[in-house]
């Protein structure tokens, strides 16, 4: 591990050499970047969450932290790991201070895998507007979480606004089992499809997500209910004469009913950041059906048609008036 | 029956949503044995905790013992906690006890059977199966004919009778000969129609193997060099650092030909040399295996061009091993070859003169299954001989296991005043590029018996075209003479080194 003070781009980049030569990992099967993108007050917990995700799924890591703007001098510290501290893989800390944290790409762009996938991923709340943040505008895939927003609800109507194809959002990677489930219980059911229902805390955008998917995949309208939670704790489909229900009330497992059958008791458990993550690496174009799913949970419409790649728009948080 | 009805959730751009099969039930004969409780009840936790199990699944075991349903679960149980690859959770495994089943009874039981049958008919409602059911038959061969009897009188193997799919799963060995395997083939394919029988090769279920089917048909620059104007020989190991252990009634009847090469080489290389399927369809991937299959010849000296080993007593990862004959078990005087290695020819138009080079062999170095692509030199080098000297042929190896993966070695400038070209090794390796990690063979296999996707099976024609080659091996062998001997730690009897040597090449070191 080596970690450099108050440095530059170009000595990280001769840093990251110098350790794969010494580590002996010269040879490369570096499927993509992850560039993850955390605030200065999270960083211990994005390094957690950063690290597991490196050890699930080999990938070159760079972790930038952006510091407070008001530092007068803007300054780079990085810290540089092939297989250590920030897991088994290539990895790289950027600790950025100043009016550094409005220029990271200046950085990022050289220590970035040779045309390789670039997937920028925000720890914290997502940005409002990913065009404004050059880590969202030079990735191929940007991963979201509007579960971590102030008002999630809100940051869903956002991300469908703001949406671009190769958008994506862990409040979507989360729903994976459920909808897994609903597609199984329907492999056996025919008919018109009479009522559908999600039940869950009332704020929770995978909920939202949920109702949106069956929207548009049923073409009919969904009940939302509110519970205790936690997260998503039923669903319910009447289709002919059958009746579904699918409840989880503790988080872990679910119970399954079904008309005139007897209830089966299915785990389905809330997973770990770092699973989510590894769903969300395994394909790297755009999530289509999301898109249907986010276009319907919020009424906006045209998601598809967008073009999947943005133009930077330079903005000033300092002084907002500064809009290009 | 479910109606086929379009299902609106299914759509085939959502891919995050896995393949999960329909409702059915899982019946597993022979379930106290060694491979149902190391492979196969690992192998269905591990897909019940990645939530690739339908919520109308059920596990049947059966098998004679004095057992209630507790019992069994409690092995399996032991079985999963051991065995599995994911981490073990309460939950999931409760799920699976909820629906495990256990009827005891011996094979020439017929009330037993007649449970079983009702037991899968009373399922169909109790616990929503459908009535799909896919019959394991994790037993003896021997006990084969009276099993599949009982399945027919009873009724259970008809997909008609039963309104549902009725599959059944047959391990290795299929026969020890031509003869006695289309026996077991027309036994099994008359209880059960063909489509219906899948014939579980575990060498297909890993994620290299099919690789080898991406690597070859994906890319743009392999397929044109794929044939004899640019490929000297493939040579296609299977080594194993381990003795026979306890399985020598087994092995002792069997032999290295017979376990390995029969079925798994002979798969590597049919999926090697094959010619591009139409598209990915069971069918169409099979006939192009049996094509190449059926185009094997042997070489006209078998005598020289098929060596067998035996190994004698010797050291292996710091440890002193015993002799073959010393094992327990095993005959004083066995011929039985724990080591086997022959050149294949393939009579295409893109084979003609390529020779394939099998080996396979306990108690060898380490444990490593591969196969090696050996080009020829380039015709013409523009330096000096002694720049070169160091160049050896280019070469494509897939490293199926352990480590999977995909080495290119290829000759580099030495870096330095003088033009000195040497052998370099790039290297792929899955574990660097990609994020899931490789589900275990069965769990691929297993799932894609409870869906129904046959193309990783081998058709009942391809096992009996490989028993077309190894029969003449065998015979050859029976006539007479005594195994190679090499000592336990080598890479075999130097009778194969000679065999490579008659033909101007060498071995590979894997």
């Amino acid at each position: 591990m080596t970690t450099l003070w108050d440095t530059t781009g170009t000595a990280v980049v001769q840093a990251l050499a110098a350790a794969r030569h010494h580590t002996g990992s010269v040879s490369s099967g570096l499927a993509l970047t992850l560039v993850a993108v955390a605030d200065g007050n999270l960083v211990a917990e994005a390094e957690q969450a950063a690290t597991a995700a490196a050890a699930q799924h080999p990938c070159r890591l760079l972790l930038v932290v952006r510091h407070a703007l008001s530092t007068p001098q803007p300054r780079l510290d990085a810290e540089v790991s092939v297989g250590g501290r920030l897991g088994p893989g290539e990895a790289v800390m950027l600790h950025m201070h100043g009016r550094l944290t409005l220029h990271p790409e200046s950085v990022v762009l050289p220590l970035l895998a040779p045309d390789a996938p670039v997937v920028t991923w925000w720890f914290g709340a997502p940005p409002d507007r990913i065009a404004r943040d050059p880590l969202g505008t030079i990735a191929d895939r940007r991963i979201t979480d509007t579960s971590r927003a102030p008002d999630p609800l809100a940051a869903v109507r956002t991300r469908a606004v703001d949406y671009a194809p190769g958008d994506t959002d862990l409040a979507w990677t989360r729903i994976t089992m459920w909808r897994s489930l609903c597609a199984s219980a329907f492999d056996s059911l025919a008919g018109e499809v009479r009522e559908v229902s999600v039940s869950g805390e009332a704020s929770n955008p995978s909920r939202a997500l949920l109702a949106g998917w069956l929207g548009s995949k049923l073409g009919h309208e969904v009940a939302q209910e509110d519970t205790a939670g936690p997260g998503i704790t039923g669903v319910r489909l009447v289709v002919g004469d059958d009746e579904v229900r699918v409840a989880r009330t503790d988080g872990r497992t679910a119970v399954l009913q079904r008309s005139a059958q007897p209830d089966r008791v299915m785990p389905l458990p809330r997973r770990q950041l770092s699973e989510l993550l590894t769903e969300e690496l395994r394909r790297l174009d755009p999530d289509e059906v999301y898109a249907e799913a986010l276009a319907t949970a919020t009424g906006v419409s045209g998601l598809e048609e967008r073009s999947p790649r943005r133009t930077f728009v330079w903005f000033d948080p300092a002084d907002p008036g500064s809009v290009a | 029956m479910t109606v086929a009805v379009a299902n609106p959730l299914r759509d085939p751009r959502d891919r995050r949503l896995p393949r999960v099969p329909g409702p059915c039930a899982l019946v597993v004969f022979g379930v106290t044995g060694d491979l149902a409780r190391k492979k196969l009840i690992p192998a269905v936790y591990d897909l019940a905790n990645r939530g690739l199990l339908p919520p109308g699944f059920v596990l049947l075991g059966f098998a004679r013992r004095d057992w209630g349903d507790g019992d069994f679960e409690q092995l399996a149980k032991a079985a999963a906690r051991e065995g599995a690859r994911t981490e073990f959770r309460e939950e999931v495994w409760h799920r699976i006890a909820e629906a495990t089943k256990f009827v005891p009874g011996s094979f020439d039981d017929d009330e037993a059977f007649d449970r079983l049958a009702k037991e899968l008919d009373e399922l169909a409602s109790t616990h929503g199966t459908g009535g799909n059911a896919a019959f394991y038959l994790s037993i003896p061969p021997s006990t084969f004919p009276v099993v599949l009897e009982q399945m027919r009188r009873t009724g259970m193997a008809d997909n008609a009778s039963s309104g549902a799919w009725r599959r059944v799963v047959v391990e290795k060995p299929f026969g020890h000969d031509l003869a006695s395997s289309q026996e077991l083939n027309r036994l099994v394919d008359d209880v059960f129609t063909a489509p219906e029988v899948f014939r579980i090769d575990h060498y297909l279920g890993k994620e290299t193997v099919q690789n080898l089917l991406a690597l070859r048909f994906a890319n743009e620059f392999f397929e044109p060099i794929w044939n004899r104007h640019h490929i000297d020989s493939v040579q296609i190991t299977m080594a194993e650092d381990v003795g026979i252990g306890s399985r020598a009634g087994f092995y002792e009847g069997t032999g290295a030909a017979r376990d390995v090469l029969q079925n798994h080489l002979l798969q590597l290389l049919a999926l090697t040399a094959m010619d591009e399927p139409v598209d990915f369809e069971a069918e169409s991937l099979r006939t192009e295996k049996h094509k190449v299959l059926g185009a094997i010849v042997l070489p006209k000296d078998l005598r020289s061009y098929a060596v067998r080993g035996q190994y004698t007593q010797g050291w292996l990862a710091g440890r002193r091993v015993p002799a073959y004959l010393s094992e327990e078990g095993v005959a004083a005087g066995s011929t039985t070859e724990t080591y086997a290695a022959v050149r294949l020819d393939v009579d295409t138009r893109r084979w003609a003169g390529v020779p394939f080079y099998l080996r396979t062999g306990k108690r060898l170095p380490r444990r490593v299954t591969e196969i090696a692509v050996v080009f020829r030199r380039a015709p013409h080098l523009p330096f000096a001989g002694s720049d070169v000297s160091d160049l050896g042929q280019n070469q494509l190896v897939v490293r199926v296991q352990p480590d999977e993966g995909v080495t290119l070695r290829f000759g580099s400038k030495v870096p330095g005043t003088t033009m000195e070209v040497r052998d370099v090794a790039m290297d792929f390796s899955y574990g660097e590029a990609f994020t899931e990690n490789s589900p275990e063979a069965y769990e691929r296999l297993l799932l894609d018996v409870l869906i129904g996707d046959a193309s990783l099976f081998p058709r009942n024609e391809e096992v009996e075209q490989s028993w077309r080659v190894v029969d003449p091996i065998e015979a050859l062998w029976a006539e007479g003479g005594r195994p190679e001997l090499y000592r336990a730690g080598e890479w075999g009897p130097a009778a194969a080194e000679a065999m490579l040597a008659r033909d101007g090449r060498v071995w590979r070191r894997p």
